[in-house]
């Protein structure tokens, strides 16, 4: 074997992946020829190196953030069972005998209804839907705060606080709101709260809604959720906010990314 | 309505869904990863945590490398798992994870460089921090940050695609074969393109060293 013939193989000496036959002439010639020598030593210690090459650890977060991705999962999984079971259910549902009288009855009916409806007007429907979206957004409210009462599971008070936020109303329901600061505010789970926070932004323009978030800033035990609250100040502008951010990033105590995401949101504020 | 509700995003931000332990998972009886997402892909979520806590620490020290960006393979690594469970159907009875998770890596890291090239991303104080004092004390391994500071270098200036297969030959959860299958290339090719990577890597290494004042 030459040098060139060695030089082909010597990165694959060097990794190990090389077949085991074709191995010992390899090191038969770089027993002798000190040139080859120094070549494979310069790849052996570049490959131990780029081996050794430490790496820590990624942030403690990246644990929660998984754990946030599985119950999102999980609730999307519980939906879509939902769905699934309810097109079943209809699929499965025999179809009904229809008699002569059927279609009469309903072009009947049809024709009552909708001389019902020429009576009583555009206004009394558009009043009804109102009403409809209205009674939906009071008992998203109760729900909300059942939930939070009732302490029922992190996974059953995440869904509930989700539903809410997911309720577009055109006039913002002041218990649906109340629900969210109270859940922000007092919720055990990191998880729920942060969501709470992510469906306060629909109503951000509200003056309540930004005294309870500037509210639970100080008090607020978790870098995440603190971070994410500022980030919310900073969105809805929020510039009452800057008192409590400068005393935040002064805060010796304080998260250090806490006190950077502050000390930046006082500047931009 | 204010102004400044109109600048507001409609969809929640990317923080919306986070925190809380992770659930435990019966360690009485160790499943293999490929049992454990054939799990998940059946509709026990909860096994994703046993292999996060498996293969994040690899996986993420992989990223690292690739990028030389801390950050970037922390957002990598979260979409990674992410796409995991979003596309578990996806996965098959006769797969391996730990290649399936590499080539979903790769994909990840794809869109990454793909981003980052149309918008250069700043340079992160957290990167520079890492740079300075990763591994053992300060003290005791300053020449050893030195060198490794130089190494970091040679693997920068290398080509993103030769970087990426040097640094997945080099994982000792995957065989040439399964490097292959995730390059979407043959083994041969795999192993030529590989120890091409090895000697420019070493090649920049000791060119870097002779720049180096001390």
């Amino acid at each position: 074997m030459n040098c060139t013939q060695f030089h082909d193989q010597m990165a694959a000496l060097a990794d190990g992946s090389l077949d085991e036959k074709a191995a010992p002439p390899l090191r038969a010639h770089l027993a002798t020829c000190p040139s080859c020598q120094r070549e494979f030593a310069s790849l052996s210690r570049t490959l131990e190196k780029l081996d050794a090459l430490p790496a820590r650890p990624p942030s403690h977060r990246m644990r929660a953030t998984l754990a946030g991705m599985i119950e999102t999962e999980k609730l999307t999984q519980r939906h879509q069972a939902g769905w699934a079971s309810s097109i079943r259910q209809a699929a499965a549902r025999p179809p009904r005998r229809r008699s002569w009288l059927a279609p009469l009855l309903q072009v009947l009916g049809a024709a009552a209804v909708l001389a019902f409806g020429f009576f009583l007007g555009e206004r009394n429907a558009n009043q009804r839907q109102l009403a409809e979206l209205r009674a939906r957004v009071d008992t998203m409210g109760q729900l909300v705060e059942q939930s939070v009462l009732q302490k029922r599971t992190d996974g059953d008070r995440l869904e509930t606080v989700l539903n809410a936020t997911a309720v577009t109303s055109p006039k913002p329901d002041e218990r649906l709101i109340d629900g969210l600061i109270n859940t922000m505010a007092f919720d055990p789970s990191v998880n729920v709260r942060l969501n709470a926070l992510t469906g306060l932004y629909a109503h951000a323009d509200q003056e309540v809604v930004r005294a309870g978030v500037l509210a639970c800033l100080p008090r607020e035990g978790n870098p995440l959720v603190q971070v994410s609250m500022i980030d919310f100040l900073v969105a809805a502008h929020a510039r009452e906010a800057g008192p409590v951010l400068r005393k935040l990033a002064a805060d010796d105590k304080a998260d250090t990314d806490v006190r950077e995401s502050a000390r930046r949101a006082s500047e931009l504020l | 309505m204010s102004t400044a509700a109109a600048e507001i995003p409609v969809h929640p931000p990317a923080y919306a869904v986070r925190s809380r332990a992770l659930p435990p998972v019966d360690t009485t009886s160790p499943l293999s990863d490929h049992e454990l997402m054939i799990a998940v892909r059946d509709g026990e979520l909860d096994a994703m945590g046993e292999l996060f806590e498996r293969h994040h620490g690899p996986l993420f020290g992989y990223l690292t490398k690739l990028t030389g960006n801390r950050t970037a393979a922390e957002d990598i690594l979260q979409n990674v798992f992410q796409r995991m469970l979003k596309y578990r159907h996806t996965y098959r009875d006769e797969g391996s994870f730990t290649a399936w998770m590499y080539h979903l890596g790769r994909r990840c890291s794809s869109d990454y460089f793909r981003k980052a090239n149309a918008a250069p991303l700043p340079v992160d104080p957290v990167d520079l921090e890492d740079r300075a004092d990763e591994g053992r004390g300060v003290d005791e391994a300053a020449a050893a940050n030195d060198d490794q500071a130089l190494l970091r270098r040679a693997l920068d200036r290398l080509d993103r695609d030769d970087r990426e297969v040097l640094l997945l030959s080099r994982l000792q959860e995957l065989s040439f074969a399964e490097v292959a299958n995730i390059l979407e290339c043959s083994v041969g090719a795999a192993r030529v393109r590989a120890h091409r990577a090895l000697r420019a890597l070493r090649d920049h290494y000791f060119q870097l060293q002779k720049e180096s004042p001390t």
